[in-house]
């Protein structure tokens, strides 16, 4: 009778010999795999690569080709913009790290350029705006997703530099740790809408607010947090608010 | 709102903030208040530079059609700078030596320092020196009012005797009795 792999004693040996075999043969198949994987990686690199210096220039200038290059990247699940320890041939070979953080440095620098005045509260808008006349760019060439994504990138500094969405579509950029509480972040809102000026009775009609809570939060706005200025000559009301992060400034 | 520069009547460029509803208006916030206080110095000095307007009063924010309508005033937005807060603004130039009460003991009206003392001491150590009159005797009438218009023309005579001391005490002029009052000697040699 004979048993695949036979009895007795010689029949332990055999079975070693075949398993050792087997893993050999799976090994050699491993390596043969990864050496493909290697090479197919290399090739996406010299791609990239390639496309990266080739297009380097455009992705730098123009805004409509760096928000679909930003687009391809987070589809394939690459960041451009990862800093030095994860990526960082990437950041180095589009130099886009460089323009990132050279952006963050002038948005920055508008930040506490204003914040005397603003009370460290101001317009995306007009962020982008001022950031554009810094770099002695036209308008368009700098765009409001470059300014979001550079704050981004400010995060680690723990600066507290904050997007914050006020509804409207309207969109502020807070540099300065501080809350904002929603009946601020209302405020700010009902002044975007209205250039700048901002009184009690808006937050009434519009809102639905009591009269006891606009005066509190403009009045906080205004002595506690400086956020707001007082205007006593107002044609309407006698007293009018303005918030200078919603104001436009030309200068 | 947009808030834009405004090139004057007399060709002054008034400031954004000078287009500003509530710049008009005296802050309770400390902060705010004090970088008011500070674009407001400025502008008054650059002002007074440029019209060479070298008082302003109280009166000023009380009456319309005076030297300081452009400044003190924007049509544009209807807002004005009331007369209380333009007594504080001049205290405050008055406590940062940028102008001094003139007569002393009251506070509505000032001279203004866009020039300091020591700077119109040079100012006239160097017209004296351009115009041949060092060690000629001066009256301040001849100073301040000269025949040919100099850069010390409407020179307040407060501001003048001040200029002239800093002078004196570097030994580059002597005070002198004159017939009808007094005069000035303007000494050659350095600081």
């Amino acid at each position: 009778m004979h048993r695949l792999g036979g009895v007795g004693l010689a029949a332990f040996d055999r079975q070693r010999e075949s398993q050792r075999s087997f893993a050999e043969l799976s090994t050699e198949l491993s390596k043969t795999q990864i050496d493909h994987l290697h090479t197919q990686l290399t090739q996406f690199r010299s791609a990239l690569t390639h496309f990266a210096s080739t297009h380097r220039d455009s992705i730098r200038k123009d805004p409509t080709f760096r928000h679909a290059f930003q687009q391809m990247c987070s589809s394939i699940g690459v960041d451009p913009l990862a800093g030095p320890r994860k990526g960082g041939w990437w950041a180095e070979m589009l130099g886009m790290g460089d323009w990132q953080h050279e952006l963050g440095v002038q948005i920055v620098d508008v930040c506490v350029s204003t914040r005397e005045r603003n009370g460290g509260v101001i317009e995306l808008g007009e962020l982008v705006r001022m950031v554009s006349k810094l770099r002695g760019v036209e308008s368009g060439v700098v765009t409001e997703e470059d300014v979001v994504r550079s704050i981004k990138t400010l995060q680690p500094l723990g600066a507290g530099y904050e997007v914050i969405d006020v509804g409207n579509g309207k969109k502020i950029v807070r540099s300065v740790v501080k809350e904002l509480d929603e009946d601020q972040a209302t405020v700010l809102a009902e002044a975007q809408a209205e250039g700048g000026r901002i009184v009690e009775e808006i937050l009434v009609t519009r809102r639905g607010w009591t009269r006891e809570r606009a005066r509190t939060a403009l009045e906080n706005m205004l002595l506690r947090d400086g956020l707001c200025w007082l205007d006593a000559q107002d044609e309407q009301h006698g007293k009018a608010y303005w918030v200078p992060s919603a104001m436009s400034w030309d200068e | 709102m947009q808030l834009t520069t405004h090139t004057t009547p007399s060709g002054f460029l008034l400031p954004s903030i000078h287009a500003a509803h509530a710049f008009f208006t005296e802050q309770p916030n400390p902060i705010t208040q004090n970088t008011f206080v500070n674009n407001w110095i400025q502008l008054i000095l650059s002002y007074a530079r440029h019209r060479r307007l070298f008082v302003i009063r109280v009166e000023d924010a009380e009456v319309a059609g005076g030297d300081w309508d452009e400044v003190l005033r924007n049509e544009r937005i209807n807002r004005r700078v009331i007369p209380s807060y333009l007594t504080s603004l001049i205290s405050a130039m008055v406590s940062r030596d940028l102008a001094y009460y003139e007569p002393p003991k009251q506070t509505r009206s000032v001279v203004l320092l866009w020039r300091l003392p020591e700077e119109w001491a040079d100012v006239l150590h160097s017209w004296g020196t351009a115009t041949g009159q060092i060690n000629t005797i001066l009256t301040m009438y001849e100073i301040t009012d000269p025949p040919v218009p100099s850069p010390l023309s409407g020179i307040p005579l407060s501001l003048l005797r001040r200029a002239i001391t800093v002078l004196t005490r570097s030994g580059r002029a002597q005070l002198i009795e004159v017939a009808d009052g007094e005069g000035v000697r303007l000494l050659a040699g350095g600081k």
